[in-house]
């Protein structure tokens, strides 16, 4: 970021707190330390990290304009802990909100991040949404993307025409007892450029999405969500065997309430990669060239025998036509003792990935399916708090798995205590052992230090 | 010159009034809960029963935080960032869905096993597992900006 640019958003801080009438500031400062030792590097790591958010309200004596920040900064105290260098930080977000007192009418300038149909996008720019007459509801947002680093962390220079400008806009319609349907729009990058593959393509994309989405509750026991999601970006032909269909994903879900305790969903999600992974900022691992479609259908079982516990069973079976079917199932509960202020959940699930085809084929085949357990347990009383967090894996074919390094089982323990003397002070340490294939076993210390003043209405939540 | 710049205003003019007068006459939506909750996944239909929301006519019930709903609260927070923003800060999504995230999320809240935190353990071996089952769950978060970390290897 430019220094003009810390210039402005600093300015913008401290003017927007200054002038608001209820400020609220919450930060979180951990330090970490443990020692890492992997075949050829052993390194002590101690990084020291702040968050810090502010959310000012009743700016200039106005109910409806308020100024929201978020962001963090870390430094390394021994050995380099993050790619990129020994201190980093983001600005995560920081804008200006106007909410009108009718049709939920809103007006952001800054930095944000955009949720809004086919976009989740981190830009510097504005939005705006309203509700209109006959249940539309239309929301539009421009500007420029914060975060895209193309292949190789070229900087954004280097590829001027990519992504310097995006912009997007919904236009929904509520229908009366039934629910939502919008349609989306996203267009990202002013002129078409190349996917920057690694190896030479000359796929040339401006990425450019169109959405249909929908979550329709026609009846209090039924509940229908999803979306559609189209590439419409002009391309030139893609690889031999590529699945041209423009339809980047289809994701539904239908949950049926049959009764006060019980619910059934289903779930369906297919993706066609040409199409899903267009605009990648990372072709390596996410190559339009890649021939296949992801599917995915499942089901989910919800029942709370009793109030305070839930029971969930699930079975999700995933195809990806270039390497085969896999299927998990398990069952996870918890348990909230509320009187007590305890909670606690287990889970186990079990993945069964025998149908999968080689997937590398330098390397003799083997199986990925393993099962996964976990169990936890928190509890609160007066000012002390406490939490147990225990998972174990178990990998099939670890003697022939290459990344296994011969080891069948991962298994990590946090546990952590809380003390917190005041409502807006808390302080907490975790310590965590964990046994992995790649780092061995590992002991992490963590201290968190979390402070809040001001009138924090949403701060924790 | 002029002329065209008259013209041009009285037509905006004309065009913001229309726009204005399509624009819904019912109160927004509240900007914050009245009540502050309990700790924990809230379930709206216990105080709001069967009623719906009216600027958008889902039932308080679709908001309940059930584990389908937490499984699938991208819709929700597409359609109305504002129902969620009743309760959530932004800092709540960011905990997750932060374009640069200076940890794994199960590390920032190793005091909250409750919370839905992805990537437990140090999921370097788990990772290469997921990814061959199913990339288009990694390209979500991974594929556009947040992949500072995936390039020192994926180069």
């Amino acid at each position: 970021m430019r220094c003009s640019t810390h210039l402005v958003l600093f300015a913008t801080l401290v003017t927007g707190t200054a002038w608001a009438q209820d400020v609220a500031v919450s930060t979180t400062t951990i330090a970490q330390a443990w020692k890492q030792d992997t075949p050829g590097i052993s390194k002590n790591l101690t990084p020291a990290t702040e968050y810090v958010g502010i959310d000012a309200t009743k700016l200039g004596g106005k109910d409806a304009l308020s100024f929201h920040f978020y962001g963090w900064g870390m430094a390394d105290l021994a050995d380099q802990s993050y790619i990129g260098g020994k201190s980093t930080g983001d600005f995560t977000y920081g804008y200006v909100q106007y909410d009108f007192s009718k049709a939920n009418a809103q007006l952001k300038a800054g930095r944000f991040t955009v949720n809004q149909g086919v976009g989740n996008e981190q830009v510097d720019g504005l939005s705006a949404r309203t509700d209109l007459r006959g249940g539309f509801t239309a929301s539009a947002f421009a500007g420029a993307p914060v975060t895209f680093r193309n292949y190789g962390n070229q900087d954004q220079s280097v590829i001027a025409s990519q992504r310097n400008f995006m912009y997007g806009g919904r236009l929904a319609w509520h229908a009366a007892k039934v629910g939502e349907i919008g349609v989306d729009f996203l267009q990202d990058g002013t002129s078409p450029t190349t996917q920057m593959a690694p190896t030479a393509t000359s796929a040339v994309y401006t990425r450019k999405l169109v959405g249909l989405d929908m979550k329709l509750t026609p009846w209090t026991f039924v509940d229908f969500s999803g979306r559609t999601v189209l590439d419409i970006a002009p391309t030139v032909a893609p690889a031999p065997g590529v699945n041209v269909s423009r339809l980047a994903e289809d994701d539904y879900n239908l949950t049926f309430k049959l009764a006060q305790n019980l619910s059934l969903s289903g779930s369906f999600v297919e993706r066609n990669l040409f199409a899903y992974f267009s605009g990648s900022t990372l072709p390596t691992l996410f190559n339009q060239n890649e021939a296949g479609m992801f599917k995915a259908t499942g089901a989910k079982a919800t029942w709370l025998p009793v109030a305070d516990l839930q029971v969930v069973g699930d079975v999700r079976r995933t195809d990806r036509e270039s390497l085969g079917t896999t299927t998990r199932a398990g069952v996870d509960a918890r348990y909230n003792l509320s009187a007590s202020h305890v909670l606690f959940g287990v889970g186990y699930h079990n993945v069964n990935a025998f149908q999968v085809a080689a997937v590398d084929i330098t390397t003799p085949a083997y199986s990925i399916s393993h099962s996964e357990a976990r169990a936890w347990i928190m509890a609160e009383r007066g000012a002390l708090s406490a939490s147990l967090d225990g998972m174990r894996l178990h990998y099939s074919d670890a003697d022939v798995n290459p990344n296994l390094n011969g080891k069948a089982f991962e298994s990590a323990i946090v546990g952590s205590l809380g003390y917190r003397p005041k409502s807006n002070l808390k302080v907490s340490g975790d310590l965590t052992f964990q046994d992995s294939p790649i780092f061995g076993k590992q002991t992490i210390v963590l201290g968190r230090l979390e402070y809040r003043f001001g009138t924090a209405g949403k701060g924790d939540k | 010159m002029l002329k065209k710049f008259a013209l041009l205003s009285v037509a905006l003019g004309l065009g913001l009034m229309v726009a204005c007068s399509w624009i819904s006459p019912k109160g927004s939506f509240a900007p914050t809960h009245p009540q502050a909750l309990e700790q924990g996944r809230p379930t709206c239909s216990d105080c709001h029963g069967t009623d719906r929301v009216a600027s958008t006519d889902k039932t308080f019930a679709s908001f309940n935080h059930t584990q389908e709903f937490i499984s699938n609260h991208k819709i929700q927070a597409n359609q109305d960032p504002a129902t969620c923003a009743a309760c959530h800060a932004q800092s709540f999504c960011a905990d997750c869905h932060g374009g640069k995230t200076a940890m794994l999320p199960s590390a920032k809240l190793g005091n909250r096993p409750d919370r839905e935190s992805p990537h437990r353990g140090d999921y370097l071996t788990m990772h290469r597992i997921d990814g061959k089952v199913d990339p288009t769950s990694c390209f979500k978060c991974h594929g556009r900006s947040n992949n500072e970390k995936c390039t020192a290897c994926h180069k």
